[in-house]
């Protein structure tokens, strides 16, 4: 069987929960839901000795294959990383869940219907080979996060914070998409693979940096990179599992996949290195410095997580660096990049689920009323303190050996000497230092201020008390993995880290095993990573003992100014705004529509007629001017002129009339006899038509035109009148091939049994048109019955037009 | 002749836009009565104003008018004198209902937001 | 079998059934049954036309046997073909929808005629092979929608129908004096011959004036920029039913008339014609951004939704080359199709509130679960969210912008998704979700499963184009090559 079929395990069971939610009763339904995600994760553990040794496995199933456009796994180091995250993390998140989600008042089954989406949708991101696929599973988690972050939809800032995630994420995705296309004409592909192996021909074509730039729109969104971040902050109101699931472990980090997997092919490009690095460091330092703000507990959270995708971030844009220079110290980034990835993923989820445990225990997230829930919550506190520690960087957790590699690979770019690194490459480190200080503040601030100090707990909603044990299982578990990976990192990384290094970095590395790094806990007192640790530490915890000095300093920061402000002005613009622009043209008279249209008209046909030297005129082409017609052209116009002047309606109807008339007199000049009958019944019918209607509509007004009015009109039809005299005298000018009516002329006694050539074209040759000219009769005059006869009664249940 | 119908046609559509721009509904409606002469004027000029007969056959006579114009005039002529008295009729129903024959009263932006 | 006049069916079958239907004025369940039986004749003529074409080429036929170019030709080819068959299933389910919905005193007085003429019209404008004969074609689908538009009297329809009215009778003039001009250069109408005499005299420039008059003819009726204008009010008049249908299918005509003219007639002078129109389209795009954002009445968001999938196609179009026409073909289909079921599925939400404005709309998730579902797929779908169906368009019309370096273009494309992504979900967000406001309205649960039964169905059809895209691509490959290769088109009308 085709494993590519497993990604959609998580969608295909999400058809039967919501009967498992409606039907059976006693259990609740997440016990059900927590198989999928155990299974995958069993099954896709077992690639991990093919991929360990550099193999990798593919599975596919065609969807559109005249496109090129098929659903393809590719199991190599870098997706089955990401895979086990995902359906590791799930398992933890489905079974926090079970506690958390309460049966009776939460809709159990929409909500995990949706998270299985999401699951499909991520594995589908991380393993898709074909990039049409990939953005089909991208946009996915875009619509899944959508919904969950929207859950509780009553809230108007779930609804809203659901439409901004979103909106900015979509955006990413399209831009994503266009990357896509173009690198699909470049490499004439949709293979990831198949254009890896292109790599070193795309980097010299036209449109190489425009897909570049748009890919990364695409992965900074999603990672919420500055200044995409604020989508983040705000997708905090969906319950916390999906806090702890999607914006902390695993949707978020698709943008990082994203770079990851794209860095063989845009790696050698300086905008990339500078491009990703820069923004990276950005993010981490922003992030890390607004987490202090915050006042909400997934807040703090929300922002660290923000701060620490800038850290991964910068240190894939610094291991793009080892395309150019290949000295050791630039090995480290890619490698880092991935371990913190890991580690990440291991405390941040923890941390989320304590705070979720926290707001279910206590009733409120806001730090502010927290304090001294050690007492209380043992375990949560410890769990809390492993989570935050790591986070900080310090031993004996994993985040201390991640965040000490994050810093060697910093310093080390002040080394690389291609692209001005050798002038801002300074910057690198010492934004890094600065952030690395903020994330220790932050990561003392979180878990010093809510569990220990003063106890405010007559100010919490509920009276806390430790968590039921079932809630606490998952965050354990991730709190004994992070103290695990601090011992025994050298086997992760030879079974995870080395194979995905090499999938980043496949000309750098053959095999796995080649990738020569190795992790140490000390490297002894001459690396500038201890130094700079220690450093961390001591100003950090300066800055957490002064926090309440120096926390108002926030506040100088208007909030017009703010990015979120930018946000909220773009769509209070795209409501009002655009209202207002749009009435300013559509005004609802038909008139001004009008204005436009003939204007437009005119002025086009007009100028393009010159332009293209289309305008000919060719006096030998036109037949002799003849009294007869002179005379009726004279009579025509002055009927027109008292049709335009005219006060009364009976005056216009009969010049009307007298113009009608005139039109047939032409007829009979010009040699159609048949038109001139038809002309004057016709016309005599219409003179007839037009004094009954008229009868009954009021008398002639000019309601008020200004002299203005008219001078505009006339304007716009004269230049509608010169339009079309230009157009005839050119076309009359150039005629270019004869008429086929000669056909007519020659075929009508013969072959069409008739002597008159117009009658015969009207019932023979063109016929079909005649038949549905008296179509059109018919049903002008139904449409006139239905007119005069149907008035529809105001009581109408159906009529939905108030 | 095609030159003096050309301008012809031409006064015609500027008298025809004239009246459809104005703000009584009266006018427009003759506005368009103007237009359709035009269009009708303009496929008999653009077909050629020669031929010295009516295309009808007979004995001798070879230099026809040109048939296939004269032919979609024809059409022409009589799907517009029903979609005129389609008008005409809405015309009449439109002022039944509103009572007012002013373009600018008609607007369309007052329904919604 | 070998049928001659296949292709001439779906325009025949209809006109019949209407003219039997007209005998029934008071037996409103005879004519609902005669004109699902005639709508299904003509779906299953339709069908069997797509297969002979594909496995014979080019249908033709001319009127009374007479030879190309003197007699009147139809001619379906793909492209038509397509047109004809979906045109023909959103009828069926707009009319299905109609028995619960549009009301027994309309039905009284030829709504079900009036609907079997204009789709009478709406087939032989897309199946004409004779550019004189188009104009009879839209005259006759004009004046069955003048019936539509006005049939009920009520006050907002009489307002708005005489404008209507008025702005089809000044773009059918135009059409008319354009038709008359090129007859006087090049002296034909049938449309192969045409294109083969343009060619001949190398598309002079008198040739390219004609096209943008032609350009701006059809595009008063498709509604491009900048003669939209009448649009969005005109539509929004008329009862769901029928602004579905006009939504749906009336302004295709007039893209499917700016297609055919620029890919048969007009491709000689691509540099002129396809940047202005690529330049006009882009702008439609952009004025349909600003509409679909601007109001917060239902009908007037999806409507002018239209207007940006009409400047998408004609975009698509410009390019001239396989993946831009491939992408315009797959969009076309796939907008008429949505844009019908969105319709449909808004009527029922205003069915249930008992009123079109967004603000005073609220919860309906919890009692209308399955519409909100429906409703979000189908605006998914209309995004161009994959596996949807508007996805395969959006990137093969992008490609072929990307291929013929309008790169601004693209990216406009691919923006404007965002845009039309917002204008419809703001729909879900604040009808479905949200908090209630109003009371709503006591309605019947019957009328309101006979009304989701056609939305859903539409809906499913449309997840159905997209997802089974594979089995569509050998039909709008076909499609495109025709467009690509006029002489493919000029063989079968006049070697015959």
């Amino acid at each position: 069987m085709e494993f590519v079929l497993l990604i959609f395990l998580p969608v295909i069971f999400a058809l039967l929960v919501p009967f498992a939610y409606k039907k059976i009763k006693g259990i609740h339904t997440g016990w059900f839901v927590l198989v999928v995600p155990l299974v995958l994760f069993g099954y896709y553990l077992s690639f991990l000795p093919l991929v360990m040794d550099g193999g990798h496995a593919i599975s596919e199933m065609k969807w559109i294959p005249s496109l090129g456009i098929a659903f393809t796994s590719y199991i190599d180091g870098l997706s089955l990383l990401f895979t086990l995250l995902i359906t590791g993390i799930g398992s933890l998140v489905v079974l926090y869940s079970v506690f958390y989600m309460d049966r009776e008042k939460e809709d159990l089954g929409s909500f995990y219907v949706y998270l299985l989406i999401f699951m499909t949708a991520m594995l589908g991101v991380v393993q898709s080979d074909n990039t049409m696929t990939l953005y089909l599973f991208w946009e996915l988690t875009s619509i899944s996060s959508f919904l969950l972050i929207g859950f509780w939809y009553t809230k108007d800032k779930s609804r809203f914070g659901a439409l901004k995630s979103m909106m900015i994420t979509v955006f990413g995705g399209l831009m994503m998409l266009g990357a896509f296309i173009l690198l699909s004409i470049m490499g004439e592909t949709f293979s990831v693979r198949e254009l890896i192996a292109q790599a070193p021909d795309l980097l010299n074509q036209p449109y190489f940096t425009l897909a570049l730039v748009l890919l990364l729109l695409g992965a900074f969104t999603k990672s919420a990179q500055f200044p995409f971040y604020i989508w983040l902050p705000d997708a905090m109101e969906a319950p916390t599992p999906v806090s702890a699931y999607l914006h902390s472990a695993t949707m978020v980090k698709a943008g990082i996949y994203l770079v990851a997997r794209f860095t063989p092919i845009f790696g050698s490009a300086s905008t990339w290195i500078w491009l990703v690095t820069g923004i990276g460091l950005l993010t981490l330092f922003w992030g890390s410095f607004f987490a202090v703000k915050q006042t909400d507990l997934k807040a703090i959270l929300a922002f660290s997580t923000v701060s620490q995708l800038g850290l991964i971030m910068s240190l894939l844009g610094a291991g793009a660096i080892s395309y150019h220079a290949t000295a050791a110290m630039f090995g480290f980034a890619t490698y880092a990049a991935i371990f913190h990835l890991i580690n990440h993923a291991a405390f941040k989820g923890g941390l989320f689920m304590i705070a979720g445990i926290i707001d279910h225990e206590t009733g409120t997230r806001d730090i502010r009323k927290l304090g001294g829930l050690m007492s209380v919550m043992p375990i949560s506190f410890t769990v809390a303190a492993i989570g935050s520690l790591s986070m900080a960087g310090l031993p004996p957790f994993s985040g201390f050996l991640s965040k000490e590699m994050f810093l060697e690979s910093m310093v080390a770019l002040q080394h690389f000497e291609l692209f001005n690194f050798d002038t801002w490459g300074i910057l690198f480190p010492i934004v890094a230092w600065i952030a690395s200080v903020f994330t220790f503040t932050y990561s003392m601030y979180f878990v010093l201020k809510t569990f220990i100090g003063q106890k405010k707990f007559d100010q919490l909603p509920k009276q806390p008390h430790e968590a039921p044990i079932g809630m606490l299982i998952s965050p354990m578990i991730l709190a004994t993995i992070v103290i695990l990976v601090f011992f025994i990192p050298n086997v992760i990384g030879k079974w995870i880290i080395k194979p995905a290094v090499m999938a980043v970095q496949p000309t750098l590395y053959a095999s796995p095993s080649a990738v020569d790094i190795h992790v140490k806990a000390w490297h002894g007192f001459g690396a500038a990573g201890l130094w700079l640790t220690i450093g961390v530490v001591v100003f950090g915890t300066l800055l957490y003992l002064t926090i309440p000095k120096w926390q108002p300093l926030y506040r100088i920061q208007p909030d017009k100014l703010s990015l979120n402000n930018g946000y909220d002005a773009m769509m209070r613009g795209s409501e009002k705004g655009l209202n207002r622009v749009s009435r300013l043209y559509m005004t609802g008279k038909i008139r001004t529509y009008l204005l436009y249209m003939f204007a437009f008209m005119s002025v086009t046909i007009i100028a393009i007629l010159f332009i293209k030297d289309a305008f000919v005129l060719d006096m030998n082409s036109f037949t002799a001017i003849t009294l007869y017609g002179s005379l009726n052209a004279i009579v025509l116009i002055l009927s027109v002129g008292f049709v335009v002047f005219a006060k009364s309606r009976l005056a216009a109807i009969i010049a009307l009339g007298g113009v009608g008339y005139s039109v047939a007199l032409f007829f009979v000049i010009f040699k159609a006899p048949d038109l001139a009958l038809t002309q004057l019944v016709i016309e005599t019918v219409s003179v007839a038509l037009f004094l009954l209607a008229f009868k009954h509509l009021p008398a002639l007004s000019t309601h008020g035109e200004t002299k203005r009015n008219k001078m505009v009109n006339l304007i716009v039809s004269l230049s509608v009148g010169v339009m079309v005299t230009l157009v005839a005298l050119s076309s009359h000018s150039q005629k270019m091939i004869p008429s086929i009516s000669q056909y007519y002329k020659d075929t009508v006694e013969t072959e069409a049994a008739g002597g008159n050539i117009v009658n015969v074209i009207l019932v023979d040759y063109r016929g079909f048109d005649t038949f549905f000219e008296i179509a059109v009769l018919a049903i002008a005059g139904i449409a006139v019955l239905g007119m005069i006869r149907l008035r529809v009664s105001r009581k109408e249940p159906t009529d939905e037009n108030k | 002749m095609e030159f003096i119908l050309s301008i012809l046609i031409g006064i015609l559509f500027t008298a025809a836009v004239y009246l459809i721009l104005s703000r009584s509904l009266l006018k427009v409606i003759l506005g368009t009565g103007l237009l359709s002469h035009g269009a009708h004027l303009l496929i008999l000029t653009m077909g050629g104003l020669g031929g010295t007969a009516p295309p009808v056959v007979i004995d001798g006579v070879t230099d026809f008018a040109d048939p296939l114009p004269q032919a979609l005039i024809l059409t022409a002529i009589v799907i517009s004198f029903g979609v005129t008295a389609v008008m005409l009729v809405m015309a009449y129903r439109m002022y039944d209902v509103h009572r007012t024959d002013n373009m600018n009263e008609l607007r369309g932006n007052d329904e919604h937001d | 079998m070998n049928m001659i006049n296949l292709l001439l069916f779906p325009i025949i079958i209809p006109f019949f059934f209407a003219m039997i239907l007209m005998f029934f004025k008071e037996q409103v369940v005879v004519q609902r049954v005669l004109t699902l039986i005639g709508l299904a004749l003509s779906l299953v003529a339709s069908f069997w036309l797509i297969a002979t074409v594909k496995t014979e080429g080019i249908q033709t036929v001319t009127l009374g046997s007479w030879p190309a170019p003197f007699g009147i030709t139809m001619v379906s080819d793909m492209f038509s073909a397509l047109l004809v068959t979906t045109t023909i299933i959103i009828t069926i389910f707009v009319v299905i929808y109609s028995f619960s919905s549009i009301g027994v005193e309309r039905e009284r007085f030829f709504y079900y005629p009036a609907i079997l003429f204009m789709i009478t019209g709406i087939n032989g404008a897309f199946t004409t092979g004779d550019i004189f004969n188009m104009f009879v074609f839209f005259e006759v689908l004009l004046i069955a929608s003048y019936l539509l538009i006005v049939l009920g009297g009520e006050k907002r329809q009489l307002r708005e129908s005489i404008k209507y009215i008025l702005v089809n009778v000044i773009s059918s003039a135009i059409f008319v004096i354009a038709v008359a001009y090129l007859y006087s250069i090049i002296g034909t109408l049938n449309m192969a011959d045409i294109s083969v005499k343009i060619a001949e005299i190398n598309q002079p420039g008198i040739i390219s004036v004609i096209a943008i008059l032609f350009l701006i003819v059809f595009g008063i009726k498709g509604a491009i920029f900048p003669l939209y204008f009448w649009l969005p009010n005109s539509y929004a008049a008329p009862p769901i039913p029928i602004l579905a249908l006009f939504g749906a299918l009336l302004t295709k005509v007039g893209v499917y008339a700016i297609t055919r003219t620029y890919t048969l007639f007009f491709v000689h002078d691509i540099g002129f014609t396809h940047q202005f129109l690529m330049v006009l389209a882009l702008l439609t795009i952009i004025a349909g951004c600003i509409g679909a954002l601007a109001y917060f009445d239902l009908k007037q968001i999806i409507i002018y939704n239209i207007i940006i999938a009409v400047g998408v196609i004609l975009f698509g179009v410009a390019q001239m080359n396989t993946s831009g026409l491939e992408g315009a073909v797959y969009y076309l289909l796939h907008d008429m199709l949505i844009k019908g079921a969105l319709f449909v599925l808004i009527g029922i939400i205003i069915y249930a509130t008992g009123t079109s404005n967004l603000r005073e709309m609220g919860g309906l998730i919890k009692t209308h679960a399955t519409l909100g579902w429906t409703y979000l797929i189908a605006a998914f779908g209309l995004a161009g969210i994959p596996p949807l169906s508007g996805f395969i368009g959006k990137v093969l019309i992008t490609k072929g912008a990307f291929e013929a370096d309008h790169v601004i273009g693209s990216i406009i494309i691919l923006a404007s998704s965002l845009v039309v992504l917002l204008s419809v979900i703001r729909i879900f967000i604040y009808a479905f979700w949200g908090p209630q406001k109003n009371e709503l309205p006591v309605r019947d649960q019957r009328t309101y499963r006979q009304m989701m039964f056609p939305a859903i169905m539409l809906v499913l059809i449309t997840v159905a184009y997209g997802v089974g895209a594979e089995w569509l691509m050998p039909y709008m490959t076909d499609a495109a090559n025709v467009l690509a290769d006029p002489s493919i088109y000029i063989n079968a009308v006049l070697k015959e």
